[in-house]
């Protein structure tokens, strides 16, 4: 419920007038609350711009979410190449 | 590799699912969608915006009011966590995530100093003084379309805002 609540609010700030993205990690909610830009990551819950005190890896996020705030003309929602390496944890 | 482009197609059935799951699990459930959606192009050069953060993984501070994680109803308010935020005062009040990553370091959920980093090194033009702490179960979003969306949009307008992150929890 994390992605449609994020996805109304995404969805209201930017019928304000400012432009959005949101990280999705569960995309078949973000996409049916109808986004204007989102991008999906294969994390888990709770770790959207990835694992804790790795600063590289929350850029390299950070960095995909600003391309596509330049780069889209129209609603769009991607899918990022990164895999989780510790999926054990959370099983 | 590359990014690709999702088709929401691909995506409906598995949506319409989770739909039902809420239906059948959640008293009081109900579903919103954003008509359109809006799309706002970038107005100036991300060197030039200003940018804040926002997240559903129940930020709050340690002063301000905890969610409420313990009934069924869902909590759609929000807290604003300034930009200057002492982490050490941090909160996170959710049930339905694991929250120990966050607790170990908020840019996971709230990447407040990597915005601050991304300031120094010129790829964005400023932080904005505010950032938004929600907490994202809400099995009857209604409150979260009809206040707390444009509630939101409004605070980050007066901010000043140009660009907008969100993450779920």
């Amino acid at each position: 419920m994390c992605h449609r609540s994020v996805g109304l609010v995404q969805g209201a700030v930017e019928a304000a007038g400012i432009s959005t993205v949101s990280v999705a990690l569960r995309p078949e909610i973000t996409l049916g609350t109808n986004v204007p830009r989102a991008a999906y990551l294969r994390f888990p819950l709770g770790n959207p711009f990835g694992e804790p005190d790795q600063p590289a890896q929350h850029h390299r996020i950070l960095e995909d979410l600003l391309v596509l705030l330049e780069t889209a003309t129209e609603p769009t929602v991607i899918e990022l190449p990164y895999r989780w390496r510790r999926w054990g944890k959370w099983l | 590799m590359e990014s690709t482009v999702l088709d929401p197609e691909d995506f409906r059935a598995q949506y319409e699912k989770w739909v039902q799951f809420v239906a059948d699990n959640h008293h009081g459930h109900n579903n919103r969608v954003n008509e359109g959606p809006a799309f706002t192009q970038l107005k100036k050069p991300l060197a030039e915006a200003r940018v804040a953060l926002a997240t559903s993984a129940g930020v709050h501070l340690s002063d301000q009011e905890p969610f409420h994680t313990a009934t069924v109803a869902g909590d759609a308010t929000f807290r604003v966590i300034p930009n200057d935020v002492d982490f050490s005062t941090v909160r996170f009040a959710h049930t339905h995530y694991d929250t120990s990553s966050a607790e170990q370091d908020l840019n996971v959920v709230l990447p407040i100093t990597r915005l601050a980093e991304l300031v120094e090194r010129g790829r964005v033009g400023a932080a904005s003084p505010i950032h938004i702490g929600m907490m994202g179960f809400n099995p009857d979003p209604s409150a979260i379309a009809d206040t707390t969306g444009p509630a939101v949009a409004a605070a980050l307008t007066d901010a000043g805002v140009d660009v907008a992150i969100f993450a779920p929890g």
